[in-house]
């Protein structure tokens, strides 16, 4: 005989204010089997579980519906109040009245008519649950960091230094990502680079990490602790074991003059290259597009100049290779906007119209111009630059409605080392707003007008074009209230962050979520903004959101504690909400097989003891399955039923309504 | 010699030379313009094979009785380009083991000349383009294109006045080559999903169930229609889904063996029309 105690959560007003809990209290009082029906204000809170505990054990009850919020948010909660009551955690249900109900409707009386119903059907489902036992399954403490930008590298290394083996990849050919790009870096002006490639090679010395450039991840199959991982190690035409680093092949290829993806286009590599000289691994990559043997099957100049046998290769092919990892550490960082969606600002038809990270390149010490501010078209030393902020960002018309976070912070940047490096400079920066959130940020920007003379101009630019040599910028100063015209000799603009061109197939590869930009979803906003809602795949740096290099590098460490959280046991417990299959009437289409996205069922063959076979079905794997259910809703002879919502359960459920 | 004669006479080495158990093909019907299934299992038996323009039933469906292909023997049968289809189906769902169906290939031409298929093995029958430009008879086309032109109000009333009419005989089911799940589902009655009484909700249910079931997997043979003892245009609800599911992917039940079920298998450039 069932035994139900319902407890109804008023969610502070939440849920009061818009259901009369006293008549959902009356209503369910009166439904057969419950045993028990209180409310209260907060029954997550301590005297709140405190009550439903001692329901269970002084009415001995066999079933507990908390008439409160989603189970995403308390699920764990109340289970856990179950258990320590003595009652099975899986004999609990939500009765979700706060998102579905209160949070949409304003109604007091219908509202109130449908959290009735809402709780009664979850009553009836309640009154057939099974007690359930967790699942053990091991966990394989390695761990995938994809990306190898400032945020991998720092997840890597911190997972790496707790004594857990990472594999790390990386896409280019070289780790380093978009900092290797930067000259100087804010609030404190250290060189990018002296920061961070002793990290880069920290990282491919480190015993415990695999580093595989140039390389992409493939497949992930699995699920937490347990996860298969297919990476294609791209043909890089040089073996990096045996190549010695000499830079001899670069120097003579004959093709020269290709505009360097590193150099954003203002400086020129070979064929066979190294995207820069401080690359990790320092070895080169052939551009098989570029590449005068790909091309004419002649050539081979690289070859004969390399002094090691065998270590140039054309004939090299793409290979794949798999590994059994227990955490996903995503990192894949992100790419700058199409400037040309700018028409206006004449990018792509002025070269002396950059973006900043142009700028970065020219105003960095191992850049085109050894760290002299020349321009583009006559390399000249600029008299005036204007920086225009948001060029992109906070835009919707163009596409990104949200704020890019660095753009404030690198212009101001941007203008202290073109006055630093040239004594009389004249800057002038077009901004929205001056957002300078951050430890030692505000004084920064701070600085760059008061020491550094940058002029800051509040107001929009509606079109830059040419005029006697010079690029006049129109835009309006909103604190005069009037029309301006600069006439500059640059124009650098402040370029919105975007995601990787791949994020939103990447994210479908893998199974997290992103929204509708292609920034990857993280499970909580505030309380959880490092895992994804794919339990074992975690998130660092700028994949998520526009970021800093500190809220990047924080960001990953505090990706890194998760991974080793994970890593600190040996078993995990799962959900037992698993599928099993009804052996006597599968008819064995292997629809389900398909249909699977965790690759969990397999075949399985029925004998007779005579060890006949009799027929083939399919089998699930519980240690695999995700209880996802999409076998269930498949399988045309309903011969599947998943554990927790089994069919004569939903339909108690519907049928209550 | 015509082709009955020599259909029989290939019928009859097949099982004498002991090739295959079993040969299914047609027989003499109970009027002169009916045939009826007939199964020879010795060589005098196959002398009673019939093959003419009457000959039309998909006798695919006899191949996944329970238990008939379970001891590893071949199995002859006669089928139309409509029955190879349905095989294709039926490997491609692991039902029938390509090996063990031995074809007897025929084509109707003008509805009444009867010609042989080239061929023995599913693998020596590419029928794939022919499926893809293949267009149904006019009358199917006409009635599809009456009832696609109608409101959905109006639609929903035609159905519904049509789907009265079922008494719930399941003979649909039981004619479908497709149909051989041991048990149905609408024969779960812990919980009861589909109502077992004729009434418009359960009749409505039924036959929503089997349109659902059959989509992208119906071969268009017409069996159901010609089965259903209340005349219900059954073959217009299959033809409507098999149009949908070719232009939603691209995607023709039956012309090979190695499709993977369109509705259980994944691409990464399946439309999403369904997100909103």
């Amino acid at each position: 005989m069932a035994k139900i105690g319902v407890f109804v959560c008023h969610c502070g007003e939440n849920i009061a204010s818009k259901v009369d809990t006293g008549n959902l209290v009356k209503a369910l009082s009166d439904h057969p089997g419950v045993e028990i029906c209180n409310e209260y204000k907060y029954f997550c809170s301590d005297p709140g579980q405190e009550t439903v505990k001692r329901a269970i054990r002084e009415n001995n009850l066999t079933g507990v519906v908390v008439a409160a919020c989603s189970p995403r948010m308390h699920e764990t909660t109340f289970r856990k109040a179950c258990a320590e009551a003595g009652l099975n955690p899986y004999m609990l249900e939500l009765a979700n009245i706060r998102e579905q109900c209160s949070w949409v409707h304003s109604d007091k009386d219908q509202a109130t008519e449908k959290a009735i119903e809402i709780t009664r059907s979850l009553v009836e489902k309640v009154k057939r649950n099974n007690e359930l036992k967790p699942i053990s399954v091991p966990v394989t403490r390695r761990a995938l960091v994809i990306g190898g930008g400032i945020a991998g590298i720092q997840a890597a290394l911190d997972i790496a230094g707790a004594g857990r083996e990472v594999i790390l990849v990386e896409r280019e050919p070289s780790i380093g990502g978009h900092m290797s790009q930067l000259s100087e870096t804010f609030p404190t002006l250290d060189c990018s680079q002296c920061i961070l490639t002793p990290r880069m090679v920290e990282a491919i010395q480190h015993p415990n990490i695999k580093v595989l450039t140039y390389s992409e991840v493939e497949e992930v199959d699995g699920y937490i602790g347990n996860f298969k991982v297919k990476v294609r190690k791209k043909a890089r035409y040089v073996d990096i074991d045996k190549c010695t680093g000499c830079g001899d092949c670069i120097q003579k290829c004959p093709v020269k003059k290709i505009p360097s993806e590193f150099e954003c286009g203002l400086g020129n590599r070979t064929a066979i290259y190294t995207p820069f000289a401080q690359a990790v691994p320092n070895k080169p990559v052939i551009d098989k597009n570029r590449c005068t043997y790909f091309k004419n099957g002649k050539c081979k100049i690289c070859q004969k100049t390399c002094q090691i046998e065998n270590c140039i290769d054309f004939e090299m092919q793409d290979t794949y290779e798999e590994y059994e990892v227990g955490a996903i550490v995503v990192a894949t960082g992100f790419q700058i906007q199409d400037t040309s969606v700018y028409g206006e600002y004449g990018y792509g038809k002025y070269k002396d119209v950059i973006t900043g990270l142009s700028f970065e390149r020219l105003a960095s010490a191992s850049g085109p111009t050894a760290g002299k501010i020349l321009r583009p078209s006559d390399g000249k030393e600029p008299e005036t630059v204007v920086f225009i902020q948001c060029a992109g960002s906070r835009d919707p018309s163009k596409g990104v409605k949200y704020c890019s976070k660095i753009c404030c912070m690198y212009t101001a940047k941007h203008a202290m080392l073109y006055a630093h490096k040239h004594h009389g400079s004249n800057s002038k920066i077009f901004y929205m707003d001056i957002r300078a959130a951050g430890k030692g940020y505000d004084e920064f920007t701070r600085r760059a007008i008061e020491e550094d003379e940058a002029e800051y101009l509040r107001g929009r630019v509606s079109k830059v074009f040419e005029e006697n040599g010079k690029l006049i910028v129109r835009g309006v100063d909103t604190l005069l209230g009037k029309p301006v015209e600069v006439a500059a000799d640059m124009v650098v603009l402040a370029t919105a962050i975007v995601p990787q061109p791949d994020a939103k197939e990447f994210a479908k590869r893998i199974g997290i979520g992103y929204d509708e930009y292609g920034f990857y979803n993280e499970a909580h906003l505030k309380l959880r903004p490092v895992e994804t809602a794919t339990a074992g795949i975690y998130l660092c740096g700028a994949c998520q959101s526009p970021k800093d290099i500190p809220d990047s590098v924080a960001q990953a460490s505090a990706a890194a504690a998760k991974v080793l959280g994970l890593f600190s046991r040996e078993q995990l417990e799962r959900e037992p909400v698993v599928a099993a299959v009804g052996e006597s009437t599968c008819a064995g289409c292997w629809g389900c097989v398909y249909a699977c996205p965790y690759n969990a069922i397999e075949q399985k063959e029925i004998r007779d003891r005579n060890g006949n076979l009799i027929k083939e079905v399919a089998s699930v794997n519980p240690g695999l399955c995700q209880g996802c259910g999409t076998c269930v809703t498949f399988c045309r002879s309903n011969s599947i039923d998943l554990a927790g919502f089994t069919e004569k359960q939903i339909f108690a459920e519907v049928m209550a309504l | 010699m015509g082709i009955q004669e020599q259909y029989r006479s290939e019928a009859a080495a097949l099982l004498s030379s002991g090739e295959v158990k079993l040969v299914i093909g047609f027989g003499a019907g109970s009027t002169a313009d009916r045939r009826r299934p007939l199964f020879a299992r010795t060589p005098e038996e196959a002398e009673k094979f019939v093959l003419d323009a009457a000959c039309i039933a998909n006798l695919s469906t006899y191949l996944v009785a329970e238990g008939l292909l379970s001891d590893g023997k071949k199995v002859g049968v006669f089928l139309k380009p409509d029955g190879i289809r349905s095989v294709n189906i039926l490997i491609s769902e692991a039902q029938l083991k390509p090996e063990q169906v031995v074809i007897l290939g025929y084509a109707i031409e003008n509805g009444k000349d009867v010609v042989p298929l080239e061929g023995c093995n599913i693998s020596d029958f590419s029928i794939g383009e022919k499926i893809r430009s293949h267009t149904p008879p006019t009358h199917v086309i006409e009635a599809a294109e009456k009832i696609e032109a109608m409101s959905a109000e109006e639609r929903f009333e035609f159905w519904k006045e049509e789907f009265a009419k079922c008494i719930k005989c399941y003979a649909c089911r039981q004619v479908c080559p497709m149909c051989y799940c041991r048990r149905c589902i609408v024969d779960v009655n812990q919980p009861q999903w589909v109502s077992t009484s004729s009434h418009t909700l359960g009749n409505f249910e039924w036959n929503l169930v089997r349109a659902f079931h059959l989509a992208g997997r119906c071969a268009a043979c017409g069996a159901c229609d010609r089965a259903c003892p209340v005349n219900i245009p059954l073959r217009l609800v299959n033809y409507r889904m098999g149009k949908e599911v070719r232009s939603a992917f691209d995607y023709v039940a039956g012309e090979n063996s190695d499709q993977k079920p369109v509705l259980a298998s994944f691409k990464q450039d399946d439309p999403e029309t369904f997100i909103l």
